[in-house]
């Protein structure tokens, strides 16, 4: 039985392939593809539109295909599931007269169908020639919550017969039924997210204000499939996109990452093969692989133009072999969209990939890195094979073009290992006759006085006012206090080299992100840096500190001039200003093994930078330890305002300049 | 007795003779209803005159077939409602708009109105006024040795003051029928070509209707551009065709004048009505929505001046083994080339042509100032030409200009520094003449890239609501020029180019049209055409991006030529009309075969349609440029695609070699997915899209291949 629907099938796509002939159109969608730096990117086309099949249904709500392709539809409008044969035709009617609105059906192996009906707010089983076997109602264990409704929708059905049903609004996520309809947990639910606006709601409004506000619950998962693993899937609509899919292991655990998602998802389905395609309101279409990763998206929304492969009213989508079955509402109609060549290369380099094969998968990435040379799946699968095959320089390169952090470190690790190996055992000898060779020569020096030139030159230096500032600057790291107090008598320290040293701040900073090795930077390559923006936001915000400081201690009895404020904030950011570059450069040698290295070598800049500046404050000003707090608070307040008072008259100027032009747009027109 | 003989001679004659008479059609011609009388005849065709509804029928003197322009007689079946009705059966209906941009619709035969005939040599001449709206239009309908010719006079069209002749519908049910009563379909020039058959149900839930050329920016200023869907193709050519019968009859509408107003309207039985007709539509006077500030608010107000323009269309006729799209298609092709638009070309040579574009050079931003990658330099393109098999080849260089794609092309010939000098541009062009070939500089003359420094505002063109046109192409927003900007571009560039030994290749001014209502710049848009047409016609002809009809006579090569149409539910095939239209006398190309998903599809499409192949390529690889504009070149680099080119033109030179230069004269289709298409020189290719080999004619050819056949 399953053989010969399986060759059925076969069939279909053979006969329908030599009628239909050759695809005549343009498709009427762009296709996309992840690539560098998170963003989606134009690609060929990966599914081309078949056909629209038109059928005599009405309203229906959803679409169900088994692993060997026969296609089940929940006929909603007509109270009935209805059956496909392989030429797409109704082939077989389910449960008419017995349900009222039928919007969920699942079949399993033995052909025994499980529809949700919507109306009666049941869960019906049929045998596969159509009688009636159970009906499942609301379940009555206390566990299930006393005043907790019973609305099914959608349905799922394991290995074991245990059901998963998606109640209506449930917000504690599936509800998980055996396969005598007896409740046995929630599964699967959604995260609430607390944002700081909540946050500071639930700290200052009363509890009356707190009952009028809409309740923080999580989202109610809107659909759900399960794969050949018994691992479950859910789409929600009305979250962020990132966590719109969510994949879960038996226990209960998303293992899915951030993705590529949407936030009005309709319907997901699992092919056989291991892909992952989900459809949402707007009429897109998403193809994911087992990990998450999105492969391809493509917006087939129909504007009124009818064309062939456009949407309307999706609700539900299937894949089999290398056609998508999309079901849509408002047209009763099937739409299939069929693999190109170029899908169809992805597709079989992604499955062997997931199996492992990273090597068998080699030359199937790199046809498709033909086709796209900016699609980041190939460059994955390439740089984990190079990895596999021990050939680690490439597979650096590939790591980071495929933006894989945790790869490139391993990579660079394993090249730094044999690097050190093959040097560590010279290199320390060389460090022992370096120092016994110092030791000597600091010795011999001491007697003859070889390098007293050398020493006189650079007293003679020191002269220059620069370079007395920056000798200055070095003063600093033992002797912060006193030092200030030389900036504040003129002793010491100029104007132009505290504004030499902002200078030199944002370029570190713009240089920092530009020489950060790529395991340990945020961005994943130099063209995606915004310099402009990390210059401006750096300068604007050390003119504000410099000014808000200034304001503020003027009216509470601070005895620093601008003059004082300006070069002692310089001053301050002497530790940035002097191993921020270092800890860069460093991070080039080191892996994510060290990562703690790096991160708290920069954490002790930023905090030994922010003692310096209240210190600063503190001497600049000559306030006691309270009046310094107090002062510093008072900074970052008067900062913030000032960001917003500039803002409000940015809108404010904004709005004039659109009156004046309006008014000017209205004379010329009608005048 | 003699009565009796000669009744019997008679009786005999009509017995032997009845063979004679012309061949009855197995689809019956309606006998001439009352009220029509007979206003002139020629060699072929005998035309009526209905003087109330002023609807005409044409009798086809070599098949006996007759055509109507309209409906004489509707029954309660039909299911039309009144107004439909009268639709139906006048001549000619206006929409009328009144102040308030509320419009409705009047036909001869529901509204008061006088109608004055002159009766001329080959025709006739009516002037129709509405006494309600009190609009008068003039229509002349005219015998030529090939059909009718149809005419609207502005001069004859008189408005009044309270009331605007917005839109007028010529003769729309020319050559309708109903449901599936009689076989057939009709021809649309959407995209390559596309044709609906008459059936008794249909899948479009509304009539197929588009302007000519696409939508005027004149009058919308910004059309929203989405990245994420694909356009429909906008039509091409004014023409569009109806066929009764494969095989039996079938006639050609074709707009010399007016079409840049005009609107294709196409409606298949079972939208609105059981009918299925197709006409075309013309816009007189159109309302736009006027913002009056920045947050959009407005008013919708009426065009200040009605569109100034003469309608001139001609219906063909054409009968037996002609009467299908591929006689259509010839059909055109010969009135192309009686009107000197399509001219006999050099002597076929039997080498395929190539066409490669470059990408010279893109720029992108590093940390505060821009850099010009170079992608492709000069001294690249040649080594990439020598190692390609290809003997002509016809080379565009895009990106040539100072910063690259990215920056707007200067009005001197400067090329980019980092791509090579101008000598090396000069001994490239050499190089490629002497094998035959072309190079050409990449040119958009209309369009000047937003945010980019190189043109002055008094450039620009301005549509009705005083906004400048905007538009996006090739990954950039775009920001379109007057006539005098366009004609300065172009002339200056085109004199560089041509010392330098090279030529150009114009994006942009092939397919856009759109009026200007700038005060000092005043173009609408039918003059627009004929000033493209004159401009470009005062020049050798260049190369075109899919030129519109109308710039067909300065076209010498058409570049990026649609395979495929729109894919519109209710439309039944794709048919390679435009092909067959300009095969043997434009060469066209198809579009560059990198963005194929599917690249054997697209080949066999290539050499069923006669089309040559075009690919973009660059030297490094595209990864290069992934911040820049041009990022939706996805895939170029020579080193992935030297195998796949050189295979590409290899499998095509075969087959499209030896015809080269011949036009295509017939087509067939004797198994679902196997076409021959036959050239004028008697040779055949055959393509096998399906996955098993078929025998046609006596060869086999394999599966998802071609087979070039010369007959003896």
């Amino acid at each position: 039985m399953k053989a010969r629907i399986g060759l059925g099938w076969l069939l279909l796509v053979s006969v329908l392939a030599l009628a239909i002939g050759p695809a005549r159109a343009d498709t009427p969608y762009t296709t996309w593809t992840p690539g560098p730096g998170g963003r989606l990117f134009m690609t060929q086309d990966a599914y081309v539109p078949w056909a629209e099949v038109p059928l005599a249904i009405a309203g229906a709500e959803d679409l169900y295909q088994t692993p060997e392709g026969v296609l089940y539809l929940a006929d909603t409008g007509n109270g009935r599931i209805v059956r496909l044969s392989s030429s797409l035709e109704i082939a077989a009617e389910y449960g008419k007269g017995t349900l009222a609105k039928p919007t969920g059906v699942f079949v399993d192996e033995t052909g025994t169908l499980y529809v949700a009906d919507a109306r009666l707010n049941q869960i019906f089983i049929f045998a596969p020639d159509g009688t009636l076997l159970k009906t499942l109602g609301r379940p009555t264990e206390p566990l299930f919550g006393k005043s907790r409704e019973f609305l099914p929708r959608k349905l799922v059905v394991d290995k074991r017969k245990n059901l998963y049903v998606i109640s209506e609004g449930s917000v504690q996520g599936v509800v998980q039924l055996n396969p005598d309809g007896h409740f046995i947990g929630n599964f699967g639910a959604n995260i609430a997210r607390m944002s700081l606006k909540m946050l500071l709601q639930r700290l200052l409004l009363t509890r009356e204000q707190l009952e009028q506000l809409v309740k923080n619950e999580a989202a109610s998962p809107s659909n759900l499939a399960i794969d050949q693993q018994s691992m479950l899937y859910t789409v929600t609509a009305g979250t962020l996109p990132k966590e719109s899919i969510r994949k879960f292991t038996v226990s209960g655990r998303n293992i899915f990452p951030a993705i590529h998602g949407s936030t009005s998802f309709r319907d997901i389905h699992v092919s056989p093969e291991g892909l992952v395609v989900a459809v949402d309101g707007g009429g897109s279409i998403f193809e994911y692989d087992q990990h998450g990763t999105l492969l391809f998206r493509f917006t087939a929304k129909d504007y009124g133009e009818q064309r062939l492969g456009t949407l309307v009213n999706p609700t539900g989508i299937a894949q089999h072999g290398d056609f998508i079955y999309v079901l849509d509402k408002d047209k009763n109609a099937l739409v299939v969209y069929q693999a190109t060549a170029f899908a169809k290369v992805v597709h079989k380099a992604v499955s062997l990939y997931m199996e492992g094969f990273y090597r068998e998968a080699k030359p199937y990435f790199e046809e498709v890195l033909n086709y796209n040379g900016s699609f980041i799946m190939a460059y994955q699968g390439l740089a984990d094979a190079y990895f596999k095959e021990g050939n680690y320089p490439a597979a650096l390169q590939a790591y980071r073009y495929a933006e894989d952090r945790n790869g490139y470190s391993q990579a660079f690790w394993e090249l730094r290992n044999t690097i050190l190996q093959r040097y560590l055992g010279p290199f320390i000898l060389f460090l022992v006759v370096w120092s016994v060779a110092q030791g000597f020569f600091k010795r011999l020096e001491r007697r003859y006085r070889w390098l007293d030139p050398l020493r006189q030159r650079l007293r003679a230096l020191s002269r220059y006012p620069l370079v007395d500032d920056f000798l200055f600057m070095l003063r600093f790291i033992k002797q912060p206090a006193d030092s200030f107090y030389y900036i504040k008598r003129d002793l010491r320290g100029s104007l132009p080299f505290a504004l030499l040293i902002y200078a030199w701040v944002l370029t570190v900073r713009v240089l920092s992100l530009y020489v950060m090795s790529f395991p340990f930077n945020r961005y994943a390559s130099p063209a995606q840096i915004p310099v402009v923006n990390e210059v401006v936001l750096l300068a604007v915000l050390l003119g504000l500190w410099n000014a808000a400081n200034y304001l503020v201690s003027t009216i509470s009895d601070g005895e620093g001039r601008v003059r004082d404020v300006v070069i002692g904030t310089a001053y301050s950011l002497f530790p940035y200003a002097l191993f921020m570059l270092p800890i860069a450069l460093i991070s080039n040698v080191l892996t994510l093994n060290e990562v703690f290295l790096v991160t708290f070598s920069q954490q002790v800049v930023l905090a030994w930078m922010a003692l310096m500046l209240v210190i600063m404050v503190k001497e600049v000003h000559n306030y006691s330890f309270s009046e310094t707090l107090r002062n510093v608070l008072t900074t970052l307040f008067t900062m913030a305002i000032l960001t917003l008072t500039a803002y409000i008259l940015y809108l404010l100027f904004g709005q004039v300049f659109d009156f004046v032009q309006t008014i000017w747009q209205e004379i010329g027109l009608r005048g | 007795m003699a009565k009796f003989t000669y009744l019997m001679l008679i009786v005999a004659l009509l017995v032997t003779g009845w063979p004679l008479l012309p061949a009855r059609a197995a689809v019956p011609a309606a006998s001439l209803p009352d009220g029509y009388e007979k206003v002139a005849e020629n060699a072929t065709f005998d035309l009526y005159l209905n003087r109330e509804t002023l609807a005409f029928k044409v009798l086809d003197r070599r098949s006996g077939y007759l055509w109507s322009s309209n409906l004489d007689e509707v029954t309660r079946e039909d299911k039309l409602n009144k107004s439909w009705t009268a639709f139906a059966r006048s001549g000619i209906s206006l929409e009328v708009m009144d102040a308030k941009t509320n419009t409705r619709r009047v036909s001869i035969t529901n509204a008061p109105h006088t109608t004055t005939i002159q009766l001329l040599e080959q025709g006739f001449a009516a002037q129709v006024t509405f006494d309600e709206p009190g609009i008068t239009v003039g229509v002349r309908v005219l015998l030529e040795p090939e059909g009718v010719r149809v005419e609207v006079p502005f001069n004859e069209i008189r408005e009044s003051d309270k009331y605007r002749l917005a839109q007028l519908h010529l003769y729309p049910f020319f050559g309708a029928t109903k449901e599936n009563e009689t076989p057939g379909y009709m021809l649309l020039p959407d995209g390559c070509g596309t044709l609906i058959a008459f059936a008794a149900q249909t899948k479009a839930q509304n009539m197929f209707y588009g302007r000519y050329y696409g939508a005027d920016w004149g009058m919308r200023g910004q059309i929203p551009y989405n990245p994420e869907t694909r356009p429909a193709h906008p039509l091409s050519a004014p023409v569009y065709g109806v066929v009764h019968g494969a095989g039996r009859h079938a006639f050609l509408a074709i707009l010399e004048q007016g079409s840049a107003f005009a609107e294709l309207q196409a409606h298949p039985a079972g939208v609105i009505t059981k009918f299925n007709f197709i006409y075309n539509l013309f816009i007189y006077n159109e309302s736009y929505y006027q913002p009056t500030n920045r947050s959009g608010a407005g008013v919708t107000i009426i065009q200040p001046q009605t569109n100034a323009f003469d309608i001139v269309q001609h219906y063909r006729f054409l009968t037996g083994a002609e009467a299908d799209y591929v006689g259509l298609a010839r059909a055109y092709q010969r009135y192309l080339v009686d009107a000197g638009v399509l001219r006999p070309q050099a002597e076929p040579r039997g080498v395929m042509p190539l066409r490669l574009e470059f990408l010279g050079a893109e720029r992108e931003k590093v940390l505060f100032w821009n850099r010009a990658i170079p992608m492709t330099t000069l001294e690249q393109v040649r080594a990439i030409l020598a190692a390609l098999p290809a003997q002509q080849v016809e080379v565009t260089l895009y990106g040539w200009q100072p910063d690259g794609a990215a920056a707007q092309p200067p009005l001197h010939l400067k090329v980019e520094r980092a791509l090579g000098s101008e000598g090396d541009l000069r001994s490239l062009a050499q190089t490629l003449q002497a094998q035959g070939g072309t190079l050409a500089l990449y040119l958009d003359p209309q369009a000047g890239l937003v945010g980019e420094r190189g043109y002055a505002r008094s450039e620009v063109a301005e549509a009705i609501t005083r906004a400048t046109p905007r538009g996006y192409n090739r990954g950039s927003e775009q920001i379109y020029f007057n006539l005098k900007a366009v004609q300065r571009r172009l002339e200056t560039l085109l004199e560089d180019a041509e010392a330098a030994g090279a030529t150009l290749a114009l994006d942009g001014v092939g397919y856009r049209l759109y009026s200007d209502f700038h005060p000092t710049t005043r173009l609408n848009r039918e003059e627009a055409l004929r000033a493209y047409q004159d401009l470009l016609g005062q020049h050798a002809p260049l190369a075109l991006y899919r030129p519109n009809a109308y710039l067909w006579g300065a076209t010498r090569a058409y570049y990026d030529m649609p395979l495929s149409d729109s894919g519109y539910l209710y439309t039944t095939a794709t048919v390679p009309f435009l092909p067959i239209v300009l095969s043997g006398y434009i060469p066209y190309y198809g579009p560059a075969l990198n963005f194929s998903s599917n690249l054997e599809e697209d080949l066999l499409r290539h050499a069923d349609y006669g089309a040559y192949p075009a690919f973009f390529l660059t030297q490094e690889a595209t990864a290069k440029m992934l911040k820049t504009r041009s990022n939706w070149i996805y895939t170029s680099s020579f080193d992935q695609w030297q195998d796949e080119v050189t295979r590409a033109y290899t499998w095509l030179a075969r087959l499209l070699g030896p015809v080269q230069g011949y036009p295509m004269v017939a087509r067939t289709q004797p198994h679902p997915g196997v076409t021959v298409t036959r050239y004028a020189n008697g040779m055949q290719i055959v393509v096998n899209y399906t996955t098993q080999a078929v025998t046609v004619a006596g060869t086999t050819v394999p599966p998802r291949d071609a087979v070039l056949v010369q007959t003896p």
